[in-house]
């Protein structure tokens, strides 16, 4: 075949495509070095190149970058976003653990102070039956048959203490507070003798414990929260105990 | 005119001489097989690679097996590779189209040209001494023009060989007809093509 037979299958030739005789002449005049036929060669896989690149384009996914070029050893073999939410899920779980730590710390410290509230409780209950129970204490009784000032009881005992059983008591601004006072008979001058409160119903108990010298009176008056060495208010109870 | 004629050539040469020397700078460092030329490359030629594959296999999962392939191809034998006088983005697109119609061969189980075959038509040397301007934008413009004056069944053949591998003879039992209106088919559409591309080198 003569090179114009063959120039129409240069672009098949060179996409393995061209069989039989065709093949073989256009392989015999490429061997012998015909400059034609180098040329339309040339000129064939340019045409193909541009066929080619013609395609509609498609991005490839991300990971392909990072797959082709793992295999040149110039990038790790990343995890890409599923490494990046990892990281990111196990940061908000750390997150999380460490404030249902945080959490469940307060509570039990929470728990612990309740339970020391409670067994406080318990124990000036306790008390509290002891001085009841005693048939040597004395009862006191104060504001009979009034709504206000407060009414109530005084127990004394002077071994195990003084039981102070209130209600009535009127509601308390912010930062202010009862205190009980005991005044003993030998000096007459008050001694602080503990600080409450009373509850949303206007009852309270307060305790002091005991041994004392003999009372002349107990009395309670409104101090600031943290309480005064002596009272600073017209006390709203005072109640005489008793000499027998 | 006068006055602008040198800017415009000054403008083109520069534009040659950039393109040109991009890619055998590329070129170079792929032959002294320095693996940090391989992002650069990727980021050049992934994407054209990935198209051709995927509109050959149309699978995703597949397509990028196969570009892993092509870039690992292009790797081991750019040696024999012309660093000054080579046209890198068509071997590449040859590379890749090959990876794609072997695959795809395969597949269906028909191995008329072997792997062999499509080995010596991605020999790096037959892209040496290549038109610098094998792959510009102006050519693909011709390229698109130029499918317009094809009839369907000059189309259908264009399509049945370059992304299906078929040869003549496969075609002609794939369509139903004769050897020779098959070739006739594929002559003919080959011919239009690459005129309206070489116009647009004249031009």
């Amino acid at each position: 075949m003569t090179c114009e037979d063959l120039q129409d299958v240069f672009e098949l030739y060179s996409l393995a495509l061209l069989e039989g005789e065709e093949k073989s002449e256009v392989e015999a005049h490429l061997a012998r070095g015909c400059e034609t036929c180098q040329k339309r060669l040339k000129d064939a896989l340019a045409v193909n190149a541009v066929i080619l690149a013609s395609v509609p384009q498609t991005a490839p996914a991300a990971r392909l970058r990072r797959r082709v070029l793992a295999g040149f050893g110039v990038e790790r073999p990343g995890w890409g976003w599923l490494g990046a939410f990892a990281a990111a899920l196990m940061l908000v779980v750390t997150l999380w653990l460490s404030v249902q730590e945080r959490r469940r710390e307060n509570e039990l410290a929470d728990a612990r102070r309740e339970a020391i509230q409670v067994g406080a409780e318990r124990d000036r209950l306790i008390q509290a039956f002891q001085i009841l129970n005693q048939p040597e204490t004395k009862r006191v009784n104060f504001g009979e048959g009034l709504p206000q000032p407060p009414r109530g009881n005084i127990f004394v005992h002077s071994k195990l203490g003084v039981l102070l059983i209130a209600s009535n008591l009127p509601a308390l601004p912010a930062g202010r507070t009862y205190e009980m006072w005991v005044i003993p008979t030998a000096t007459s001058v008050p001694r602080p003798a503990g600080l409450f409160q009373a509850n949303a119903q206007g009852s309270a108990i307060n305790l002091l414990p005991g041994p004392f010298d003999s009372l002349y009176a107990v009395a309670v008056s409104v101090e600031p929260e943290a309480g005064s060495p002596a009272p600073t208010t017209t006390p709203i109870v005072i109640a005489p105990v008793p000499v027998a | 005119m006068r006055k602008l004629l040198p800017a415009v050539l000054a403008f083109a040469i520069l534009q040659a001489t950039l393109r040109f020397k991009d890619d055998s700078g590329l070129a170079r460092r792929l032959r002294a097989r320095d693996p940090h030329v391989m992002p650069a490359l990727y980021d050049r030629y992934g994407r054209a690679a990935y198209s051709l594959i995927f509109r050959v296999v149309r699978d995703a999962g597949v397509a990028e097996d196969l570009v892993q392939e092509t870039f690992l191809r292009v790797w081991n034998r750019a040696q024999s590779f012309d660093a000054e006088r080579g046209a890198l983005g068509p071997w590449i697109l040859a590379v890749a189209r090959n990876r794609a119609i072997d695959h795809l061969r395969s597949v269906e189980g028909r191995m008329a040209a072997g792997a062999l075959e499509l080995d010596r038509i991605e020999n790096p040397a037959l892209f040496s001494n290549f038109e610098d301007r094998a792959l510009t934008i102006d050519r693909a413009r011709r390229l698109k023009h130029a499918f317009t004056k094809l009839t369907p069944a000059q189309k259908e053949v264009i399509e049945l060989a370059y992304y299906e591998g078929l040869s003549q003879t496969e075609m002609a039992v794939r369509l139903k007809q004769p050897l020779g209106t098959v070739k006739t088919w594929v002559r003919t559409a080959l011919k239009v093509l690459r005129e309206q591309l070489s116009e647009a080198v004249v031009a």
